[in-house]
């Protein structure tokens, strides 16, 4: 069964609180434990993909013009209160081990070293194609 | 360059989806299929993803002992992650008009499909 677990950021908070705004050392303690924790995925075999994502700064709403052309505003939508930092897809035997591995990653270390024991939203994939046959 | 192109839908709009007339959702279906295989064919799709209802979403987050804590999903969230693509492209211009071709997908005509553009980063090995 295929999961996503998804890290959501409060908006609000990602200038300050963000990984963007963290000492280097506690950056690359952030990193190392992420490095260990998709080695440790990948060797149970149970790594599909991760992904961190460019802030939301960065983020665009496009949708298609009359003329199916782009119709391109910044970001993000002004109702927002999260923003995906980034997200793992798993391929697991059960629920509960989707929800296992999730509380692993919301306990990569923050500032400090600290547990950020962030919240992450696990949900189940119902289609994948990385070939264009869904 | 990657990027993510987000399809994000309300909370109840599986419900909704899925009260559409049969070969509205075959067409909305048939578009989705094609669009895939055309990114695919062009070498552009890198990944795509449909979620589940995020009636069946949770919230995990470790607890002081690193044990899992499970909630519901954030009460306050109007707009949950519904489907998603990867993209492998030259530059944001194409990005966008992907997005934009994606945003053409067939519905109700109600609420446009809008889609939400993030740049990925390069994800440690």
């Amino acid at each position: 069964m295929k999961y996503i677990l998804m890290m959501q950021f409060p908006l609000g908070d990602w200038k300050t609180k963000s990984i963007e705004a963290w000492p280097p050392q506690d950056v690359k303690a952030h990193m190392d434990f992420l490095r260990r924790f998709n080695k440790e995925l990948n060797d149970a075999g149970e790594f599909v993909r991760t992904e961190g994502l460019g802030g939301p700064e960065q983020m665009k709403i496009v949708r298609a013009g009359k003329d199916g052309s782009p119709a391109v505003t910044d970001g993000p939508f002004p109702e927002s209160k999260e923003v995906l930092a980034g997200y793992w897809i798993i391929d697991v035997e059960t629920p509960q081990r989707a929800i296992e591995l999730a509380a692993r990653a919301s306990a990569a270390p923050g500032p400090g070293g600290v547990p950020l024991n962030m919240p992450i939203e696990v949900r189940p994939v119902m289609m994948s194609s990385a070939s264009g046959e869904i | 360059m990657k990027y993510m192109l987000m399809m994000n839908t309300p909370r109840d709009g599986y419900a909704k989806y899925l009260s559409w007339p049969k070969q509205l959702i075959a067409a909305n279906t048939d578009f989705m299929h094609a669009f895939a295989r055309k990114l695919a064919g062009a070498g552009e799709l890198v990944s795509a993803m449909g979620l589940a209802s995020p009636v069946q979403a949770k919230l995990v987050r470790a607890g002081d002992d690193g044990q899992p804590v499970t909630d519901g999903v954030f009460p306050e969230t109007k707009e949950f992650l519904a489907g998603y693509w990867i993209v492998q492209v030259e530059n944001a211009a194409r990005a966008y008009e992907i997005a934009a071709e994606a945003s053409t997908a067939p519905g109700m005509g109600d609420s446009p499909l809008v889609i939400e553009v993030r740049e990925v980063m390069s994800a440690p090995p």
